[in-house]
């Protein structure tokens, strides 16, 4: 018992407090180096749990690209004036509670559930895996490169620079840009 | 299907073509002519189909061709179709023949319409004669009633066909609802002859109650149609309309649908015997009663209008004496004689300019033409021998004498001779004497006016001699013979006649007269349908209406507030805000997952 | 090391997710929150291939494709927005209103 207790400690400090940081503090980059912590926190569980590969696909991938792809998104949409912003306040309390309740039911639930009869088993290796790849999950395979594709298109379509709609602000921008008022 | 199906179908069809082209193509009756040639073209077919019917003679074998129409459940509701025996022909034929009259008499004296009104009329013309020879040939109850409704519209629209003349509208409004008013009693018959036998048909046999509630209920629709006692005020009203049409719908064929209903209904009537003895009542009364009316009337078609209530009444009465054979004999040639009256009124008056007999005079010897057929008309309503009316109102007589006793057959031979005076009025005071003012450059009307009159002229003189033939074809016979009835009602027509030429060319005025038209006046039994109209049918349909507006209107605009109220309450859960709706998603999944672990 | 311990912090992991998913008023801090929610499901997945059999790593496999799709996407509606209103606070895109 202690023992699961004391697990379930280190687990959430590795995985769980990173991600109260993202989701509180203010500075969006500092946001995203905490969800870089996060993830890397779950690669490391993930190797605990018998999941080499995965760990390091997590780290590659998610650390590597996502938290990337978000640092830029980040420094691209930066506001000119200020670049924190306050929470709000009831939303705090209504997002809380909401949040409660979710994990009370769900831990109520696992809590319910006589979870005795699972038991460790063999997980598959790398080579299981790719294999599985090609065989019961052929098709979600392709299925997925398509999605990438088709991602890979929207984003590059909804991204790409045309000109600017009169009156909004990236018009404002561009223009003041152009003036060479802006800094 | 046989040659005879063939032909009645071609009654049926020619004029609804006319009226159907003259409907949905509306340059057709915008010019006028093309719609008064198609109607007639129609009529003209159906005369010679119908011609050609009678002299199939179908004695004995009828024939009844019928499809079945909404069927239910394997069976017809009803029956569409035509059936052609000894009593459908003959009516048949006189409606074609008189139609055909009447529409080659109309080309000449509407001719002072508009091109647009003037196809309107001929329009309306072929929709009546598809409408009567729907309700002639109808094989049961249902299709009679189809026609029977068909053609109280057309008289509607007839009645009212200058309705921009208040008095006009006024006319048209009264007969259509008064009419209908009966109709309800055919409904109700209607109803009373599915539920008992699920069929419409008048040759079954009833229990006693069943046959004298159904026939009661009928004739209650007979009189409103053939304008008895007291349902008959809407009659001299409707001549308002123009003359062609008084004389067609309101003397030959319409009001008479009532006593052809009667007789085609024969079976059924038969088995009410108390029915029966009602009709006779109400028909001697009513004969009586609009003859006195009709002696004080100074325009010549009221006078005619109550001489036609007065001699449906005679009509009625044979058939309540239990003679359908008799009240059909009269039937047909009170059709020809009287259309022949009301088309040599209308050529008077088309050359008058007037209604008003007082505008007339003299005109004997200006119109010479239709001073002799209309006087052969008056000879043969009036009963004179050896005229048809004298043979087909001799049959009446004996009938009532036979079946139901002295008192009717003195009644209605007081009548026969009131009918002659009021005639003989009519002929002193329109064309003899001095001529009046207004009359004085009258002139015989064109020959397509008085044609028409001549052609009538025959079957009114020799009308008579088709008796036999007429009732051999319904099972009785007809016997021609000297006893005290033909007698007595000669020396009637002739001693009225006589009577009235003396005192009218002297300029006299008949005893009771003052009385009479002050009763006319003072038109009780008018006044009396006028306050029902008035104080009942009218505050009834204002309920009815304050009903359908606030009550169902209002539900129906209720429901529809209440839904655009509701979403507009609803409508600010659509905040635009990404978090609510996140929040709504989180929530919903959360609901989810507490219904999943419950289970 | 419990499958009911593991759980639970994963449990967590995804309230805290949600938790920013309806407080934070930046786009991109949505993301963050969403990239959280969907870490915590994997790592439900894996602990389910280890304590039971059941094939979640492969799942994991597309799970992880599909977020980085996501977040592709995302992140090029968060530049429309900024580049229509200067800014990327949510409120800005409310014009699903009703």
């Amino acid at each position: 018992m202690s023992a699961e207790l004391g697990f379930g400690l280190l687990a959430f400090v590795l995985v769980g407090l990173p991600a109260i940081r993202v989701v509180t503090c203010r500075d969006l980059v500092r946001g995203v180096l905490w969800l870089a912590v996060t993830l890397l926190g779950t690669a490391v569980l993930y190797a605990l749990l018998r999941a080499p590969f995965l760990a390091g696909v997590q780290v590659l991938t998610y650390v590597g690209g996502v938290v990337t792809l978000m640092v830029f998104g980040v420094m691209v949409t930066r506001k000119h004036e200020a670049s924190t912003v306050p929470v709000d306040g009831t939303n705090k309390v209504r997002g809380a509670l909401a949040a409660l309740g979710f994990f009370g039911v769900v831990a109520w639930a696992i809590f319910r559930t006589d979870l005795s009869s699972l038991l460790p088993v063999e997980t598959p290796s790398t080579q299981d895996l790719a294999l599985s790849l090609l065989d019961p999950y052929l098709l979600a395979f392709e299925v997925a490169s398509v999605l990438l594709l088709a991602a890979i298109v929207s984003a590059v379509v909804l991204a790409r620079r045309r000109d600017p709609v009169p009156g909004t602000a990236e018009s404002v921008q561009r223009s003041a840009i152009q003036e060479g008022s802006a800094p | 299907m046989s040659l005879s199906v063939m032909l009645a179908l071609v009654t049926l069809v020619a004029p609804l073509v006319a009226a159907f082209l003259s409907v949905v193509i509306p340059p057709l009756r915008h010019r006028g002519a093309p719609a008064a040639m198609l109607a007639i073209a129609g009529s003209l077919l159906a005369t010679v189909a119908a011609g050609v019917l009678v002299t199939q003679d179908v004695a004995g074998q009828a024939i009844r061709a019928t499809v079945p129409w909404m069927v239910l459940q394997g069976r017809g509701l009803g029956e569409i179709g035509v059936r052609l025996d000894a009593v459908s022909i003959p009516m048949l034929a006189v409606v074609c023949l008189v139609a055909l009259a009447v529409q080659v008499y109309s080309v000449a004296y509407m001719d002072r319409e508009t091109p647009r009104s003037y196809g309107r009329y001929f329009a309306y013309h072929a929709l009546f004669l598809f409408s009567m020879n729907t309700l002639v040939l109808a094989p049961d109850l249902l299709q009679a009633f189809a026609g029977w409704e068909l053609v109280g519209l057309v008289s509607y629209l007839l009645i009212g066909f200058h309705f921009d003349r208040p008095s006009a509208a006024r006319a048209a409004v009264k007969a259509f609802w008064m009419t209908k008013l009966a109709d309800m009693g055919f409904l109700f018959a209607l109803l009373l002859l599915f539920t008992r036998t699920g069929a419409f048909s008048w040759d079954v046999a009833l229990r006693p109650e069943v046959a004298e509630a159904a026939a009661a209920l009928i004739f209650v629709a007979v009189m409103g149609k053939s304008a008895q006692f007291p349902l008959h005020v809407w009659l001299p009203d409707a001549m308002e309309g123009p003359t062609p049409v008084s004389a067609l719908l309101h003397a030959a064929t319409m009001v008479a649908a009532g006593v052809y209903l009667v007789v085609r209904a024969d079976p059924l009537f038969a088995q009410a015997h108390w029915v029966q003895s009602g009709m006779l009542w109400v028909g001697t009364i009513t004969a009586v009663f609009t003859a006195l009316l009709g002696l004080v009337q100074n325009d010549i078609k009221r006078v005619l209008a109550y001489s036609t209530c007065s001699q449906l009444g005679f009509m009625v009465a044979a058939l309540g004496a239990g003679s359908a054979f008799a009240g059909y004999f009269h039937l047909g040639t009170h059709a020809f004689f009287k259309a022949l009256l009301f088309l040599g009124a209308g050529s008077v008056i088309h050359s008058v300019h007037s209604n008003f007999m007082t505008d007339m005079g003299g005109l004997g010897r200006k119109m010479p033409l239709t001073a002799l057929t209309f006087s052969a008309g008056a000879l043969s309503l009036a009963g004179v021998p050896p005229f048809a009316g004298f043979a087909s109102k001799d049959a009446i007589l004996l009938a009532v004498q036979g079946r139901a006793g002295w008192v009717p057959w003195a009644l209605l031979l007081a009548t026969a001779f009131l009918t002659a005076f009021y005639m003989g009025r009519v002929l002193v005071l329109t064309f003899l004497g001095k001529p009046s003012p207004a009359a004085a450059h009258a002139h015989e009307s064109p020959a397509v006016m008085t044609g028409p009159l001549v052609a009538l002229a025959v079957p009114t003189v020799a009308g008579g001699l088709l008796g036999p033939w007429l009732a051999r074809g319904l099972g009785t016979e007809l016997h021609l013979h000297l006893g005290l009835t033909p007698v007595l009602a000669s020396l009637a027509a002739l001693g009225g006649l006589g009577l009235s030429l003396a005192l009218y060319l002297r300029g006299g005025e008949a005893p009771l007269a003052a009385t009479l038209a002050a009763l006319d006046r003072a038109s009780l039994i008018d006044r009396t349908w006028a306050f029902g109209y008035r104080g009942v049918l009218l505050p009834l349909g204002s309920a009815v209406r304050w009903v359908d507006r606030y009550l169902v209107d209002g539900l129906m605009n209720g429901l529809g507030w209440g839904t655009l109220e509701t979403g507009a309450a609803i409508r600010p859960i659509q905040t635009g805000r990404t978090r609510d709706y996140a929040l709504a998603v989180v929530l919903g999944a959360l609901a989810l997952l507490v219904l999943g672990a419950w289970r | 090391m419990t499958l009911r311990a593991l759980l639970l912090v994963a449990t967590a992991l995804f309230s805290i997710g949600i938790y920013g998913l309806l407080t934070r008023r930046q786009a991109v801090a949505l993301l963050l929150s969403i990239e959280v929610m969907a870490n915590a499901a994997n790592l439900v997945f894996v602990a389910f291939a280890r304590f039971g059999g059941a094939p979640g790593q492969p799942l994991v496999l597309f799970a992880l494709a599909i977020t980085v799709a996501e977040v592709a996407v995302g992140l090029a509606l968060v530049l429309l927005l900024y580049r229509r209103h200067g800014d990327t606070l949510l409120e800005l895109a409310s014009e699903a209103k009703g």
